[in-house]
């Protein structure tokens, strides 16, 4: 893992960078695609369960520095992804080589369905009342369809980081 | 197995209390938010150097026909709001004594600094701009914000060198406002990034229609000085068996196109 730590770390700023810059602007339908989402995600389903978590960390904290919103709530939702994700990929299920083309999309899009309603309930912890007053169906599509497209991709560049560090134990 | 998963459970409840100590102590949070603006700054520095030109490229590419056309389309606004602005410029002058002779401000009066949009809120949770003034020109925070013909939102977070603002259609905007003769106020508040304003529980003897455009009200103790066109109705949804409406409001400042905005300098009397 110490081996796979500091690439993970960099692409991951570079993704919340992507994030803050690009995908702020480039909203479809009004939405803003969740990247820091879909990478601990991709992390996830290469089997790693630290590193998927601290990139999980990393993203959402970073993130959440930039966003008016309660402080550390992206990180949470992020890590809980995270961590679900690592769980299949321990299993093998989403493995880019071995499981069904769409397997590894459909898993994504999942989570992208999943993630914003996770967030409208981890708000309440945060005692944010109002978070679900936005378009949160809208959301989940619109994140379901861009982490089903761009899931391949990223989780091929998880793959290529996390195999710098030793092999998950299945 | 069972040492990684009880590991990670570790790892987990760490960052939970982590999370929950940081959000609780607004002092470490804020230090927190300085330092990883500064590691993340040359990223999206980058980020944005490499993207900007591809994505104004792309953009351009295939927007073209319509930038000639909005293009010509604000030359004809441009002229006819300097037309407005000379024919209105005697009648402001009076205007203003009136307001003064009456002791209400009057923004017109009020200085203003102007500011630059530079981003938008990465979140799809929360309607915020930040802007490129901050606490070294004047801006405070609680100060309202106007551009593109109404009210925008108000400041709610500034450095020295930029400021948050919350837009009027957030969640966590509530506005009093004012119609047409000016003695009823009501109270209108955001309904997320897309979704406009909206108004509830409106008394049916009330005479609004859709079009009637909503003022701030400027009442003792209000977030915003009087005056600032802040939404127009666009429907008026009457409840079956209900006694009252509910109110659709639309906008009058553009809020998706926001390039560049003015802070008025104005404090809400506490």
């Amino acid at each position: 893992m110490r081996k796979a730590l500091v690439p993970a770390v960099f692409v991951t700023l570079v993704i919340v960078a992507v994030q803050l810059t690009v995908l702020s602007t480039l909203r479809l339908d009004g939405v803003v695609i969740m990247l820091v989402w879909l990478w601990p995600l991709a992390m996830g389903l290469t089997g790693f369960t630290s590193l998927a978590l601290v990139t999980a960390l990393v993203a959402g904290i970073f993130f959440d520095t930039h966003a008016a919103t309660p402080f550390g709530l992206t990180a949470a939702v992020a890590v809980v992804i995270a961590y679900g994700a690592s769980r299949l990929g321990r299993e093998g299920v989403g493995d880019l080589d071995s499981a069904a083309w769409w397997m590894t999309p459909l898993l994504a899009a999942a989570g992208g369905l999943c993630a914003p309603a996770l967030y409208v309930f981890a708000g309440f912890f945060a005692f944010n009342f109002g978070l679900w007053r936005g378009s949160v169906l809208a959301m989940m599509i619109v994140n379901a369809c861009a982490f089903f497209v761009l899931s391949r991709p990223l989780t091929r560049l998880a793959m290529a980081i996390s195999s710098m560090g030793e092999r998950p134990r299945r | 197995m069972e040492r990684s998963r009880r590991r990670a459970w570790t790892l987990a409840a760490a960052v939970t209390t982590l999370l929950v100590v940081l959000y609780l102590t607004g002092g470490v949070l804020s230090g927190l938010r300085s330092t990883a603006n500064l590691v993340v700054e040359p990223f999206s520095w980058t980020v944005n150097e490499v993207a900007r030109p591809v994505g104004h490229l792309l953009a351009g590419a295939i927007n073209y026909s319509d930038v000639v056309a909005q293009n010509q389309k604000l030359r004809y606004e441009l002229g006819r709001a300097e037309t407005q602005v000379n024919e209105s410029s005697s009648m402001q002058r009076q205007l203003q004594q009136l307001t003064m002779d009456l002791d209400v401000p009057f923004v017109g009066s009020m200085s203003t600094v102007a500011a630059q949009v530079t981003t938008n809120s990465p979140t799809n949770f929360a309607a915020t701009v930040d802007i490129s003034k901050g606490g070294d020109d004047g801006v405070l925070v609680g100060m309202p914000v106007v551009a593109n013909g109404g009210l925008v939102g108000r400041i709610i977070s500034t450095t020295p060198h930029g400021s948050t603002v919350r837009l009027i259609t957030d969640v966590k905007s509530v506005i009093g406002v004012t119609y047409t003769s000016g003695q009823s106020s009501i109270l209108i508040s955001g309904r997320g990034v897309n979704n406009g304003l909206g108004a509830t529980a409106i008394s049916l003897t009330t005479s609004i229609s859709p079009g009637t455009l909503f003022a701030t009200d400027g009442l003792n103790g209000g977030l915003y000085p009087p005056g600032l066109p802040v939404a127009k109705v666009a429907k008026v949804t009457l409840t079956p068996g209900a006694a009252t409406y509910n109110l659709t409001l639309i906008p009058t400042a553009d809020l998706r196109h926001l390039a560049y905005v003015d802070v008025v300098l104005w404090e809400p009397s506490t």
